[in-house]
């Protein structure tokens, strides 16, 4: 637009000197040049004459403004042949003028070493995917295995605490833990009847979170979590039971560790990246993922397996977790929380069949994880005692 | 000695400071971080230009594309650090102590020689992109050497309950400057580190006095115990402002550059109520963008529930779609973070920039005449360990 604009019609009244200062580059000195628009072969020149007669020649093509400058009404140009001589104008006219006339006043100096750039950018992008997809999680797998058992429930105890705070979005006012005595008496009962299998260095700790999202978690050192949500949402008492026994399955393989121990290392990684701006966001985000706590696919196999197990293994239909899983899916559509996390793995309809298959799993004949009194005790569990 | 002392001119406005700095904000946000190198690129042009001596502006020529390699460089070695120190640190603190704080302190600790490295060799880099009168200043290399003193120097002052810290201010600022050119000439740190106790009176009162509070309270006196630790604290405060003002203004009287001298008359009370009264405005307009946002989401709450009852803001987000809850959640999230880096740029920087720039005066100006160019220096990795690191966020 600015190239098109020409002003060929220019011309300095007679008499009219205009004056400009002039670094070179060389030294300190600051000139004060006369300057002058020549229109004249081989092509339109700025021209500089310096007090002792010294004339410089700048083609207009050649002339570039150093960009975001503070000063109001004034103009910083260089020129391309020599970009360490530096001209500040004042002169309203003049700048206009050169404003009109430069075809590339506005062009950047050529990138250099695009080449080099691709390179780093390459080499920064695997060194973070080699450390958080492989290295983190390689040393977190080893490390976990050594994790001595009081070290491991107090990073789960810290953990807990954050989720909590999280969930709430207040440190004062952390999330609710339900412990009425009825509920906590039938949960108590249900534990003991899946934890025959369970051969653990601590013991197994199970709260009930008063929140409403239908989920469930294992935490490092022994403690599961399950929401008020998932308790509401579940028809039968065995349904919690089939979650809770998929729990205890990571608690006894160690996942939680693992992963407690590989988001310590992804989270610096990530706060590195994306810098001060997006830090908060990064580190909520994966106090989030803690939550959902995506372990690999062969650990939620593994997990399904202990599952089907204890649940055959204490007299409980193993089809109890698929009949959880497909009312979620049916209930809450296939993008939401709970149903989300489990779409997550492509494996849903195998699990679903798998679950169904261990029901030759089990021997005896079916007796239920809790009678109807107790199943009505642990839905209340959230229900606080009158004062 | 007045015919050849050059004043300082500030022309930078806050009007042209808000667009650019929000402008490029709201790009950063949108690119997810990488216009990042481009905003303090832009940001640095405007705040150097502003500055005059002499009426000459001062010319940041640093580029975003070598901002960003550096940064890609040291996120290649940073990266291995962080992750794999992080978690082994966290594995043998949560092993040994049952506990995450030792991990935190070891990790803290472990950084710090690294912070002192990064710190000389983005200033090395900010100098050798900066000019003035055409010619670039310059920093010689040594960012080790800068390491271990500032180390040791912090050491001694932990040790010495921060009766040294003058010293650790005058020599670090004597490494430094000892090291700086402006073209062919190089800088000398005059003066003693003796000199820098006059200004850190009023801090080590201020100390002194807390303590005394702090004494009279284990004593079982509360109420005096309360106000003469609150007398404290605001001397302190006031004595912090003094001692970083006048240590300044101390040590940059005592610089030259060859012939030429500097006289620099910075105010701490102007100083403090730049950044009372700055903070106080941002605080300010920032609560009232926030409401704004607030109010346009209740409205939209009222449209799509058609709710007319009670204001109730929880209730109503219970009751809304999730993507819309999640989108003004990013909204706020980001309308605080922009508004209150770019409120602070206008109404804080920009105003200490303008005083430090307007209060300082060169003398013997005619010899600046004498100096001549310098050498580029290259420096591919340019501030990149800083800005990986994240200091000096502000600019």
């Amino acid at each position: 637009m600015i190239g098109t604009a020409r002003n060929d019609s220019y011309a300095p009244p007679p008499g009219h000197r205009v004056f400009a200062d002039f670094c070179d580059g060389r030294t300190a000195v600051v000139h004060r040049v006369d300057v002058e628009i020549i229109d004249g072969h081989p092509a339109a020149a700025l021209c500089l004459t310096l007090v002792d007669e010294t004339r410089l020649r700048w083609p207009l093509s050649a002339i570039r403004s150093i960009p975001d400058q503070a000063g109001r009404g004034q103009l910083v140009i260089t020129s391309e042949d020599t970009p360490l001589a530096r001209l500040t104008l004042s002169d309203t006219e003049t700048i206009a003028v050169l404003r009109a006339r430069c075809a590339h006043l506005g062009r950047r100096p050529p990138v250099r070493g695009r080449l080099r750039l691709l390179g780093w950018s390459l080499a920064a992008l695997s060194s973070v995917a080699l450390i958080v997809f492989v290295l983190v999680p390689v040393m977190a797998d080893q490390l976990a295995e050594f994790l001595p058992p009081e070290g491991e429930k107090a990073l789960g105890d810290t953990t807990f605490e954050q989720i909590r705070t999280a969930l709430s979005g207040s440190k004062i006012n952390p999330v609710m833990v339900c412990d009425n005595d009825g509920g906590a008496a039938a949960l108590a009962r249900m534990q003991s009847r899946l934890e025959g299998e369970a051969d653990l260095p601590y013991p197994l700790t199970v709260h009930v979170l008063d929140h409403k999202i239908a989920n469930a978690f294992a935490l490092p050192g022994g403690r599961v979590v399950l929401f008020r949500g998932l308790i509401d949402a579940a028809e039968h008492p065995d349904e919690v039971a089939a979650v809770l026994a998929h729990e205890i399955g990571h608690v006894v393989n160690r996942d939680p560790a693992r992963g407690a121990l590989r988001s310590a290392g992804s989270i610096g990684v990530l706060g590195l990246i994306f810098g001060d701006f997006a830090g908060g966001a990064a580190v909520l985000f994966m106090v989030e993922r803690l939550i959902e706590a995506t372990y690999s696919q062969k650990a939620e196999a593994e997990a399904d397996s202990f599952a089907h197990r204890s649940l055959a293994g204490a007299g409980m239909s193993p089809q109890a977790l698929a009949a959880l899983f497909e009312r979620l899916r049916a209930e809450y559509g296939d993008s939401d929380g709970f149903v989300a996390h489990f779409m997550a793995h492509p494996s849903l309809g195998n699990r679903i069949d798998a679950a169904r298959e261990a029901e030759s799993l089990r021997t005896g004949p079916i007796r239920p994880s809790l009678g109807e009194q107790d199943w009505q005790e642990l839905r209340g569990i959230c229900r606080r005692r009158p004062a | 000695m007045a015919l050849t002392g050059l004043q300082t001119e500030y022309v930078g406005t806050k009007g042209r400071l808000f667009r650019l700095a929000l402008g490029s904000s709201i790009l950063t946000v949108l690119t997810l971080g990488i216009y990042r190198f481009w905003m303090k690129t832009r940001l640095r042009r405007f705040y150097w230009s502003a500055i005059r001596p002499g009426g000459q502006p001062l010319e940041y020529v640093g580029e975003p594309l070598e901002k960003l390699l550096g940064f890609l460089i040291a996120v290649v070695f940073l990266a291995f650090y962080i992750g794999i120190v992080n978690l082994v640190l966290m594995f043998l603190s949560f092993s040994l102590f049952q506990g995450n704080y030792a991990a935190y302190l070891l990790s803290f600790v472990g950084v710090i020689p690294i912070v002192f490295y990064a710190r000389y060799r983005a200033r090395r880099y900010i100098l050798a992109r900066t000019r003035w009168r055409g010619l670039r200043f310059g920093l010689e290399p040594g960012a080790w050497g800068y390491a271990a003193r500032a180390f040791l120097h912090w050491g001694l002052t932990i040790l010495t309950l921060g009766l040294l810290w003058p010293r650790m201010t005058f020599f670090l600022e004597k490494y430094r400057t000892d090291r700086t050119y402006y073209g062919s000439e190089r800088f000398f740190q005059g003066g003693t580190w003796q000199m820098l106790y006059r200004p850190f009176r009023p801090l080590l009162i201020g100390i002194v006095i807390i303590g005394g509070g702090v004494v009279t309270g284990y004593a079982g006196a509360i109420l005096p115990a309360l106000l003469t630790g609150a007398a404290g604290v605001l001397l302190a405060f006031y004595g912090l402002a003094h001692y970083r003002v006048h240590s300044f203004r101390l040590l940059t009287n005592a610089k030259t550059l060859g012939e030429i001298g500097f006289v620099a008359r910075p105010s701490p009370w102007r100083v403090i109520r730049i950044y009372c009264f700055g903070h106080l405005i941002v605080g300010l307009l920032m609560s009232v963008f926030v409401t704004a946002l607030l109010v346009a989401f209740g409205g939209m709450a009222a449209v799509v529930i058609g709710a007319n009852g009670q204001f109730d803001p929880i209730e109503w987000s219970a009751m809304l779609p999730f993507w819309l809850n999640t989108l003004v959640a990013v909204l706020v999230y980001f309308t605080i973070f922009v508004s209150w880096g770019v409120l602070r740029h206008v109404f804080v920087t920009l105003p200490l920039a303008r005083h430090y720039a307007e209060t300082l005066e060169i003398t013997g100006g005619h010899h600046v005449n004498n100096i001549v160019q310098r050498d580029r220096d290259d420096f591919t990795e340019a501030e990149g360990l800083a800005e990986a690191l994240d200091l000096g966020a502000a600019i």
